[in-house]
């Protein structure tokens, strides 16, 4: 195995972030509630950027043994084609919505770079702001999809620890750690503006995989010093029927780690999805996460038709409407934002920089 | 050896020594050498008859250890700038350059524009270029993509001994740096110095205050100790300022109690 | 009896004899040659050239060292 880049196994300037995320912390979580509380009020005001994901396609050529759309799985596979794509975009701006994340499984036939890079058009035609979570790209791919509207990707590397990460992706193109360690910076360099960042919590050692992230953000903001900078904290809850995550992660410590980024990246935002419960996310909202998803299905499409019986990727908990949700927010003296883009910037980031 | 690295040289010592302002060149070589430091910056003079003694070539080379890092004070535009880095680079041998653009002669101000076009084109001619500049987190940065193999960011102005007054701005730029940044102009006293260093700068530039100190060889020995004092404790990883206060009404108590 | 011709030496005038070299103006100003830059019309004239380097008149020339300064 390839040895780790040195960014991911030197630490530098963490002795804050470990302190505060260490089983024998000095600080307590309300010291870190407080703290993370002042910094996002100061630096993001009191609001929270709300998004949408729509999953273009289930189809997958990888076999994670966590996720439900694993190629072994007997999920009924289907993509949206165009027309359907924008009936979809056409009911999620009726929501209110106008920033959305694309999402497809690991490059299939079915759902290939070409569909992405069409759907992204699609997409930018009608929304403010099109992000994507698909599977890694090349540089030329990302400055493609960077033309074509796409302003931000995501990708999680689920986990840094390179021997789990082998036990957990068992066949298909995500077997390769190292190629998905370097995605972000290839997008980056392809001309997107953002990368968002995170470790799926469950599968591996969270203090551990959460030091890897935070020097993973380090190393990319430091590289990429345009760049915007995401990062967002799925969690694996343990459900009957679906995997066992090893290291379930409760509610103090991941309200801690996010308390942990905020405090020590002031400028990054820090997402949630609905994968969380209403309470964890109306109580998270204004004291460090700074961008939320609403109204989410995790099935392919959605939103239009009436949702299927099929599982989604994962099973949504805070499934308040768009209303209740920015409803709640608002109590809290929050203001919900939909458009925080201007059409007019979606090309790529600086065009190649004489070298 | 916690040394100082830039381009393929390698420094023990984290203090470099400007050569302007002292009441005589013996008086200058006394204080180089009793700071121990290895790169000392000189200007480029006319050659005058009347006044040999000024020709410090000779006598700062015969120091054991010495790199000279000539500079382009007296320049105004990048033109002018990079003639006298080619010059230099002549007549020293040495590689090093530092960009200092100053048009403004009260203030001494470094011109950002004509700072990145001569660095510009003098990283691309092989220099390794240490721009003196404002202390500017972006321009920081647009110099390290240009090939510089440092940033000079200022405390202050030349001569002001107003200290670390761009303290805010140099932290954002020793963040976001993947080379050394090194802070130039307007310290006043060792402890300033090393102030610079626990802040995380890679090196400090000292001019004025050792020149015009009472005793200006002791006083480069004070700041050649303050220096490696602030570095050590930096990389023995300083205690915390507590910032972090309790809020009056609980934040986490949606959380329940820790299960 | 040698042509004089007059150069600027620095920004002053200067004579010294027709066809005379770099190295021997430095000799007559009293300069080291290792410690001096020269420049010749804005183009720089190496250690190696100088004895070959002939003046013509009107011609600027710099002669630089390194002195104190920032």
């Amino acid at each position: 195995m390839n040895p780790l880049p040195e960014w991911l196994s030197a630490g530098h300037d963490e002795t804050r972030f470990r302190a505060m995320l260490s089983p024998d912390s000095p600080y307590t979580l309300e010291q870190l509630a407080g703290e993370s509380k002042a910094i996002t009020l100061r630096r993001f005001g009191r609001t929270m950027s709300l998004y949408a994901p729509l999953y273009l396609s289930n189809h997958c050529s990888s076999g994670c043994a966590y996720c439900g759309f694993a190629s072994d799985r007997k999920t009924p596979r289907r993509r949206l084609e165009q027309e359907e794509i924008r009936k979809e975009l056409g009911a999620m701006k009726r929501l209110g919505i106008s920033d959305v994340l694309l999402l497809t499984g690991e490059r299939t036939k079915a759902a290939d770079f070409d569909y992405l890079r069409t759907s992204v058009a699609t997409a930018a035609a009608d929304m403010q702001r099109v992000t994507v979570e698909a599977f890694p790209m090349s540089v030329s791919e990302y400055r493609d999809l960077a033309e074509a509207g796409c302003t931000g990707i995501t990708i999680y590397q689920e986990t840094y620890d390179p021997l789990r990460y082998a036990e957990l992706h068992r066949w298909g193109p995500k077997k390769d750690f190292r190629e998905r360690l370097e995605t972000p910076s290839r997008a980056l360099e392809g001309g997107i503006k953002t990368v968002g960042l995170g470790v799926l919590l469950g599968l591996a050692d969270p203090q551990e995989d959460a030091l890897m992230l935070y020097r993973h953000l380090r190393y990319l903001g430091k590289t990429y010093w345009r760049a915007g900078l995401s990062v967002s904290f799925p969690r694996i809850r343990p459900q009957t029927g679906s995997y066992e995550p090893p290291f379930p992660v409760s509610d103090h410590l991941l309200a801690r780690m996010i308390f942990a980024f905020r405090i020590a990246l002031p400028d990054v935002e820090l997402v949630l999805s609905t994968r969380e419960s209403p309470a964890f996310r109306d109580g998270m909202a204004g004291i460090g996460v700074t961008r939320m998803s609403i109204a989410s299905r995790t099935t392919v499409g959605g939103y239009h038709d009436a949702e299927s019986s099929d599982r989604g990727q994962f099973d949504v908990f805070d499934d308040r409407t768009a209303e209740a949700f920015c409803s709640a927010l608002r109590k809290k003296n929050i203001e919900p934002v939909f458009k925080n883009w201007e059409h007019a910037y979606n090309g790529p980031s600086h065009p190649e920089a004489e070298k | 050896m916690d040394s100082l690295h830039i381009g393929s040289y390698t420094f023990s010592s984290r203090l470099i020594l400007g050569t302007g302002k002292f009441s005589s060149p013996g008086v200058m070589l006394e204080a180089v050498k009793a700071s121990g430091t290895q790169l000392v910056t000189v200007a480029l003079r006319r050659f005058n008859r009347e006044q040999p003694g000024d020709d410090l070539f000779t006598p700062l080379t015969s120091i054991p250890g010495i790199t000279l890092m000539p500079n382009t004070s007296g320049a105004s535009t990048a033109a002018e700038a990079v003639q006298a880095a080619r010059i230099a680079r002549e007549l020293s041998g040495s590689p090093f350059i530092k960009v200092e653009i100053h048009p403004n002669p009260q203030h001494l101000m470094p011109d950002p524009i004509e700072t990145y076009e001569a660095s510009k084109i003098l990283a691309k001619e092989g220099f390794l270029v240490m721009p003196y500049i404002p202390a500017d987190p972006v321009l920081a940065k647009r110099l390290e993509e240009a090939g510089c193999v440092s940033v000079m960011p200022l405390g202050s102005a030349i001569g002001s001994g107003q200290g670390l007054a761009t303290a805010e701005m140099l932290k954002i730029i020793i963040r976001e740096s993947t080379i050394p940044v090194i802070v130039d102009a307007g310290l006043r006293s060792p402890s300033e110095a090393a102030l610079a260093m626990e802040m995380g700068c890679d090196a400090v530039l000292v001019n004025s205050a050792v020149a015009v100190a009472g005793n200006p060889p002791v006083m480069a020995e004070a700041f050649a100790e303050a220096v490696a004092a602030g570095r050590k404790a930096f990389a023995a990883g300083i205690m915390e300022k507590s910032g972090i206060a309790v809020a009056t009404s609980p934040l986490t108590s949606f959380l329940g109690t820790e299960a | 009896m040698s042509q004089m011709i007059t150069i600027q030496v620095n920004g002053e005038s200067f004579t010294l004899p027709a066809g005379s070299s770099v190295s021997n103006l430095l000799a007559s100003i009293g300069s080291e040659q290792e410690s001096v830059a020269t420049v010749v019309n804005d183009q720089i004239v190496r250690p190696d050239n100088r004895a070959s380097f002939r003046l013509k008149k009107g011609d600027r020339v710099e002669i630089l060292i390194f002195a104190g300064g920032g």
